[in-house]
């Protein structure tokens, strides 16, 4: 049976390499998913009262600890239609019994939804575990311009594997927030590396830091090796850096990051372990 | 993507005009004989100082050939290399068809396929530009044997049975061959069987056992007058060989090469010759390092190469003193070899170390040949190869990355080759010859994709690149024969220079990958590399049964800075003393080779001493009935010495005292 097998890949290829001198082989399109949704998970929901809007907010995974990319859903409560022009606004909260404090997030980019979604981002600056998280979300509805808010709660886990660290800076004593913002695929071969940074302001304010020098190194620990031709990540918008990072082989990576401000290196304790 | 094609048909020149001609130098012509099994005297000897015992493998019968190298890892599946030239640089076909080995540390050259129970001769080309494939150091083709039509016994056969002391060895391996008027089958089996071997000095070299199973089918039918159509099909499966310079052994490698071919022999006619034959062949190769001490990390490293091809070859007369040989090809090999990581409690760690690729090549060969009186001729030759290689799927693609920008973008090189040779009588007796070459060749697979390839010669990983510029070659031979009825000298030198020499650079910013590498080098045009040497044959057949051969080669190589090419052998001397009375043949062999203190420090090359090395045989002889029997026995290594070539890897000694019997009946 081994045999034949070898025998119908061997005919198989003998076709292959005929069919590679004469044409091209198209390229099919993924075609539109009639269900934005399908793929994602649901990590909070409720209702925004003012505006009649149901708003369901969305990831590729459960809610953790670090950079979470999300993708609200509106939806009329009246037609029980997707809403897709609208203006939100994201507002974490975290209630510890004697305080509360925000994280940093990121607001839809555009009122105008992708594919019925709006992607936006909140950084989880610490799991469920120290108090209770939960997210607001304001929304007008562009097509009727009623208002309203919706307070939804979730709940925040570590990952098996840091995605995030902070530290705080010996220049200007600020807490500085470092996340890991998760790509599409991760292939064996070269990735693009995408950290978020955040300079906390106050309990509430985490802006966006642009200030940074970011180098990093990716070794496999378990075997000690690195890879070549990685490309430090720089700052291109809102606190995003991107770089490259070349993983020679699936497993266990360790990405540990120098960061500095002008001459000064303001932290190099810290690495993100990535396996794939 | 579109792949330019350039199909015609183009000549295989080694082949039926060799000796009339006159273009080759005298030692490949001796080495085709070698096993071809011409039955004239002097030829028989020589086949017989090559095939030193009935158990030889193809690979002992190569390692006595003057031109030869074979780099060595174990106590199977050496290497065969040509003269100074590399193993990019030289190709090993099997009956004209290509092979890729399955192997990233070549562990499976190709002639491990071939038993020299199903080998009709094999043609060593040395000289001249390449006629079946571009490149620029020569080529090895293993030629099967056919099965024969029109016998006088239909059904005919052989066994023999073998023991060797130094690895504890058996061999067996039988034949059945079955003749019509019309059709002929043809089949062999052979089993071996090996131990770790005990080397010269008394200690067990361990990891050096093997066990391997070979078996050949073959059936001829004639279509008429002239035509023939033949199939072949090898099987071969090892199930552990050991290689004790290396840090992982074969737990299981399988070979299955099937062909299809139609011939035409017909002589005095316009197209005397024609042959036209389709193959594929396919070979899985698993390594393994669990039966290693002390591995720091146990890893599985499967490799398949798969290749399609189908070749055209055509002899044509034009007139009496003008040859045409014309050959076209075209093949597609398939490569794909990755390596899996296991740590405990960690993910597997996967990756491709040649990444899955696909290599299309089609050629067109021309040889004419012309003799403007009957003392000289003129050979020329010229080859041109389209190539092309690409990355198949997109992990492959996406791996490369990490090195380049577009690893989409295939690699093309169109290929040039041409020679010219010139030989002349020079009186009755001597014949003088002198040829003339440029050549080109494609970089390996290992040399464009490889991915951390383990180089346990020296010790560093290896990685490939795309943009290596095409190594050329001049080349320049003389030789000299002179012959009688009983006496055959030939003398033969050679000296090139190749360009844009390809070798691993080492790069001191990369890390490596394998555990105790010491770095990484990537492959890259290195300027030149000058070599050179000399091959030397002397044959008598003396009077009263008595036979002498001694073979003799010297070989030299530097790159641009003067500095040695690494693998390259030192004078080595090979002398054979064969009597013949009676029933009773008894054979004397010598073996030596002068220390090598020219080594490739970059490399982490190291000295070789000389050595010598003295073997005795015996054989006799007899008939019952219809069955011929010969017993063989003798002793290899006699004095027991403690030494290995220069191209052994890994300071491995070779076997010690080998003491060796063999039965073997035929009907
Ligand atoms: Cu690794
Ligand atoms: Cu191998």
């Amino acid at each position: 049976m081994k045999n034949f097998n070898k025998i119908t890949k061997t005919l198989t290829f003998a076709l292959l390499a005929t069919s590679i001198f004469g044409c091209k082989k198209s390229d099919n399109n993924v075609t539109t998913n009639p269900d934005p949704t399908i793929g994602y998970v649901k990590i909070a929901s409720g209702y925004a009262d003012g505006a009649a809007t149901k708003v369901d907010v969305y990831a590729k995974d459960s809610a953790f600890t670090g950079y979470n990319k999300l993708y609200i859903a509106l939806t009329d409560s009246v037609t029980n239609k997707y809403v897709e022009n609208a203006e939100i606004s994201l507002m974490p909260d975290m209630n510890m019994t004697t305080m509360s404090h925000s994280a940093p997030f990121e607001n839809p980019a555009s009122s105008q939804a992708q594919n019925m979604l709006f992607p936006c981002s909140a950084t989880f600056i610490m799991s469920s575990m120290g108090g209770t998280w939960s997210l607001g979300v304001s929304v007008k509805n562009l097509a009727n311009s009623k208002s309203g808010k919706a307070m939804l709660s979730l709940k925040v886990k570590d990952p098996a594997a840091a995605r995030m660290f902070s530290f705080v800076s010996p220049l200007d004593s600020a807490k500085y927030f470092v996340g890991l913002v998760p790509g599409e695929k991760t292939i064996v071969g070269a990735n693009d590396l995408e950290l978020v940074v955040y300079r906390k302001v106050s309990m509430m304010s985490y802006p966006a830091d642009s200030s940074l020098t970011i180098s990093f190194e990716p070794t496999m620990p378990s075997m000690g090796h690195g890879s070549p031709n990685n490309v430090n990540p720089v700052h291109t918008a809102n606190g995003h850096y991107k770089g490259k990072v070349n993983y020679t082989m699936t497993g266990t990576w360790k990405l540990a990051f120098v960061l500095s401000k002008g001459a000064t290196v303001v932290d190099s304790t810290h690495y993100i372990d990535f396996t794939f | 993507m579109r792949v330019r094609i350039i199909l015609a048909l183009a000549a295989l020149p080694l082949f039926a005009y060799g000796q009339e001609s006159g273009h080759k130098d005298t030692v490949v012509e001796m080495n085709e004989v070698v096993v071809r099994g011409m039955l004239s005297d002097q030829t028989r000897q020589i086949k017989d100082f090559y095939v030193a015992n009935k158990a030889a493998t193809t690979e002992d019968i190569l390692a006595r050939m003057p031109e030869v190298t074979m780099v060595r890892r174990g106590s199977y599946g050496s290497e065969p290399l040509l003269r100074t030239y590399n193993s990019g640089q030289v190709s090993v076909l099997i009956d004209g068809m290509r092979i890729h080995g399955a192997c990233t540390d070549k562990m499976d050259p190709a002639t491990v396929y071939v038993e020299p129970q199903n080998l009709k001769g094999i043609n060593i080309q040395t000289s001249g530009a390449a006629q079946v494939g571009s490149n620029v150091g020569g080529t090895v083709d293993l030629r099967l044997r056919e099965p024969v039509c029109g016998c006088e016994r239909p059904v005919s056969g052989a066994l023999s049975s073998g023991y060797q002391s130094a690895a504890g060895y058996f061999y067996e391996s039988g034949q059945l061959s079955f003749s019509k008027e019309r059709w002929a089958i043809r089949t062999n089996a052979t089993y071996r069987k090996a131990g770790d071997y005990r080397a010269g000095g008394g200690a067990v070299v361990a990891n050096s056992r093997y066990e391997k199973m070979n078996a050949g089918l073959s059936a001829i039918y004639k279509l008429n007058e002239s035509w023939n159509m033949k199939a072949d099909f090898l099987y071969d499966d090892g199930y552990f060989i050991g290689y004790p310079a290396l840090p992982m052994d074969v737990g299981y490698a399988a070979a299955r090469i099937a062909s299809l071919s139609v011939m035409k022999w017909k002589p005095e006619s316009r197209w005397e010759r024609m042959q036209y034959k389709v193959y594929g062949n396919t070979v899985y190769h698993l390594m393994d390092d669990t039966h290693r001490p002390n591995v720091a990390m146990h890893m599985d490293m499967p490799g398949r190469s798969t290749t399609v091809g189908t070749f055209g070859e055509a002899a044509l007369r034009l007139g009496a003193r003008r040859h045409l040989m014309l050959r076209g090809d075209v093949s597609a090999t398939d490569l794909y070899a990755s390596m899996t990581m296991y740590q405990p409690g960690q993910p597997d760690m996967y990756m491709l170390t040649w990444p899955d690729n696909r290599t299309i090549q089609s050629g067109i060969a021309a040889t004419y040949t012309v003799r403007p009186d009957t003392q000289s001729s003129v050979v020329i030759t010229t080859r041109i190869d389209q190539f092309t290689s690409l990355l198949t799927t997109q992990d492959a693609r996406d791996q490369l990355t990490v090195l380049q920008e577009h690893p989409e973008t295939s690699v093309n090189r169109l290929l040039k080759n041409l020679s010219v040779a010139y030989s002349r009588d020079l009186s009755g007796r001597v014949r003088a010859v002198a040829t003339a070459a440029y050549a080109e060749r494609m970089p390996t697979q290992s040399e464009l994709y490889g991915f951390y390839l383990f180089n346990a010669f020296d010790n560093y990983d290896y990685i490939g690149r795309t943009d290596l510029k095409t190594e050329n070659a001049y080349k320049g031979d003389m030789s000299l024969s002179y012959s009688t009825s009983d006496v055959l000298v030939s003398l033969a030198a050679f000296a090139s220079r190749v360009n844009n020499y390809i070798m691993g650079l080492y790069e001191p910013t990369w890390g490596t990958m394998t555990i105790g590498a010491l770095g990484v080098k990537r492959y890259a045009n290195m300027g030149y590399g000058n070599m050179a040497g000399a091959e030397a044959a002397f044959v008598w057949k003396a009077p009263r049964g008595t036979q002498v051969v001694s073979t003799f080669r010297y070989n030299y190589g530097a790159d641009d800075k003067r500095t040695p090419l690494p693998l390259i052998n030192p004078f080595r001397n090979i002398s054979s003393v064969r009597k013949k009375t009676g029933r009773w043949t008894t054979q004397l062999d010598a073996e030596m080779a002068l220390r090598q203190d020219r080594v490739n420090v970059a490399a982490r090359e190291v000295k070789t001493p000389d050595f010598f090395k003295a073997n005795v045989r015996v054989a006799y002889a007899t008939m019952y009935r219809l069955t011929a029997f010969t017993i063989e026995g003798g002793c290899e290594n006699i004095f027991d010495a403690a030494y290995r070539e220069h191209t052994d890897w890994g300071r491995v000694y070779r076997p010690g005292r080998n003491i060796y019997v063999q039965v073997n009946c035929s009907f």
